[in-house]
């Protein structure tokens, strides 16, 4: 390679002083098929959305979860006659059970006395029960709901325990709907994805192939592939970040309406409302719809300029 | 400047264009490249710029083997030749000003000096009266002269012409002629293929004759009819 011709690029020169031929050419091209741009942009907003509900599902599931089993605690009962020695004794040895936060003790007596003050003067248990038939009841606390069943393990073999309970399968049941919600969720995100890069390709495929004899010419007179790629791979990002734009505030104003919604019908669920969280989101919306058509526009024109000169 | 070393071409389709083509252009020679329609003048132009890649041989364009050019290389290859074609091939969506320019941006040319080049490269074809007309626009005669602004805006070592005249009138012809011979006093070697026996019997340049794909002649001072 030593003749006079074979100039290496200058390429920090060539972008500078291209870019706003790269702009002004995507723009031009955009206009030019307004229908066919309204669909892929339509077709990314859709997407985008669901994938922006799936996500504020998961997110808020997971809180939901979260939220029960931090609130969840164990309880072991016994119905052994214990001495208030007895019952403190028991209680130092729960406490000193691995991932144990707090013990709190309930004597039979006490447990009963509760029981007759809820039910008041409605209606006098002692008149259908003479004997007392609670048993003593310690309320134990764990650091990490990760732990419960473990600790529940330790605590069962305490001699004087005789039953313990929690509520672990709850736990579980709401775990596994998670992870289901988040591999269905996942899964339509990536066909959904998949579908609308299609479309973004195809859209621009189109103003490729009717610009193929400008492409051909661009080349002729000594355009590199790059050059000739930009303006169609900008035209894809402004497909895509209309799209992204449109489906975060579509998301943001249905978010905000059920969210409201739902404090007031069930006002036990914690909605996550962090302002900061949800416009990540939705940020990462408006950056997924610029990846999708930037891919869009690379993909469309690479496969027309792959075997040229 | 250029060199065809026992070059060979067919085509895909099995239909020969060259045969054992040996053919050597100095550097700011004229030369016409004469012979009938089909007899291989357009394919062996379009080896120069590597439009075509030869089957057999060397095509060498300032000492570079360009049968061998990675395809990365052959813009490089393509801003150091202009190329003047019978169908024009200017972008119909951009002005003249802007089809000019473009031979220059792409080059990554800083805007003061597209302008420059560019206005000046329309006043040496004398178009500066319709920078802002589109092409379909122009006569037949403007739009070529357009195509040559384009190709030399770059001032490349190299023009070629493909049947430049091809869709002219005769006086017209005779301006697109004299306008090439005027690039050609600047430095610049030109290969102008073409079956106009008018012009070629005008000029009285190097002649060199294709039949059925094979150089049968090679004559200074020729005329398209061997004498």
């Amino acid at each position: 390679m030593a003749g006079a011709w074979s100039a290496t690029s200058n390429w920090g020169c060539t972008m500078f002083s291209s870019i706003e031929f790269f702009i002004i050419e995507a723009i031009r091209s955009f206009r030019r098929s307004p229908l066919m741009n309204f669909v892929a942009i339509a077709t990314i907003t859709v997407s985008l959305a669901i994938f922006g509900v799936f996500l504020l599902l998961i997110i808020n599931m997971g809180n939901v979860v979260g939220n029960v089993s931090s609130r969840l605690d164990l309880a072991a009962y016994t119905q052994k006659d214990l001495s208030l020695d007895d019952a403190a004794a028991i209680q130092i040895r729960l406490s000193k059970i691995p991932g144990v936060e707090k013990v709190v003790y309930i004597s039979k007596a006490e447990a009963w006395k509760k029981l007759k003050d809820d039910f008041g003067e409605k209606l006098s248990l002692d008149l259908i029960i003479n004997d007392n038939p609670l048993p003593h009841t310690f309320t134990i606390q764990v650091r990490n709901p990760d732990l419960l069943s473990d600790v529940a393990k330790q605590v069962a073999k305490v001699e004087a325990v005789d039953e313990v309970r929690y509520s672990g399968k709850l736990i579980n049941q709401m775990k596994s709907l998670v992870s289901a919600v988040r591999v269905g969720g996942i899964s339509l995100i990536v066909l959904l994805s998949l579908a609308t890069l299609l479309i973004v390709v195809n859209t621009i495929r189109l103003t490729v192939i009717a610009r193929e004899t400008d492409i051909y010419i661009m080349k002729l007179v000594g355009a590199t592939n790059n050059f000739v790629k930009w303006p169609f791979i900008i035209e894809g990002i402004l497909i895509g970040v209309i799209g992204g734009v449109s489906s975060a505030f579509i998301l943001k104003f249905s978010y905000e309406a059920v969210a409201a919604r739902m404090m007031v019908a069930l006002p036990f669920l914690p909605i996550i409302t962090d302002f900061g969280l949800l416009t990540l989101i939705y940020i990462l919306v408006v950056i997924g719809g610029t990846a999708l058509g930037m891919l869009g526009g690379y993909i469309s024109v690479s496969k027309v300029l792959k075997n040229e000169a | 400047m250029i060199e065809l070393i026992n070059v060979s071409k067919s085509y895909p389709n099995g239909i020969g264009a060259l045969y054992n083509i040996n053919l050597h252009i100095g550097k700011e020679e004229f030369v016409f490249l004469v012979g009938s329609s089909g007899a291989g003048k357009t394919t062996l132009l379009k080896l120069l710029y590597r439009e075509e890649k030869p089957n057999e041989g060397k095509v060498v364009v300032d000492r570079v083997n360009i049968a061998e050019l990675d395809l990365t290389q052959v813009p490089y290859l393509r801003r150091n030749i202009g190329v003047v074609f019978q169908d024009f091939k200017l972008l119909s969506r951009m002005t003249v000003y802007e089809n000019v320019a473009f031979a220059l941006r792409v080059t990554g040319a800083p805007r003061s000096t597209i302008r420059r080049k560019a206005m000046q490269a329309l006043e040496l074809v004398g178009m500066l009266r319709r920078v802002n007309a589109f092409p379909d626009e122009l006569s037949g005669g403007e739009k070529q002269r357009v195509c040559i602004a384009r190709a030399i805006v770059n001032n490349p070592p190299i023009l070629l012409a493909d049947e430049p005249t091809g869709n002219l009138d005769p006086s017209t012809t005779w301006d697109i002629l004299q306008l090439l011979d005027k690039i050609n006093k600047r430095n610049t070697t030109v290969v102008i293929a073409t079956h106009n026996k008018n012009i070629v019997d005008e000029m009285k340049k190097r002649v060199v004759e294709l039949d059925g794909g094979r150089l049968v002649r090679d004559q200074q001072l020729g005329m398209y009819h061997v004498q």
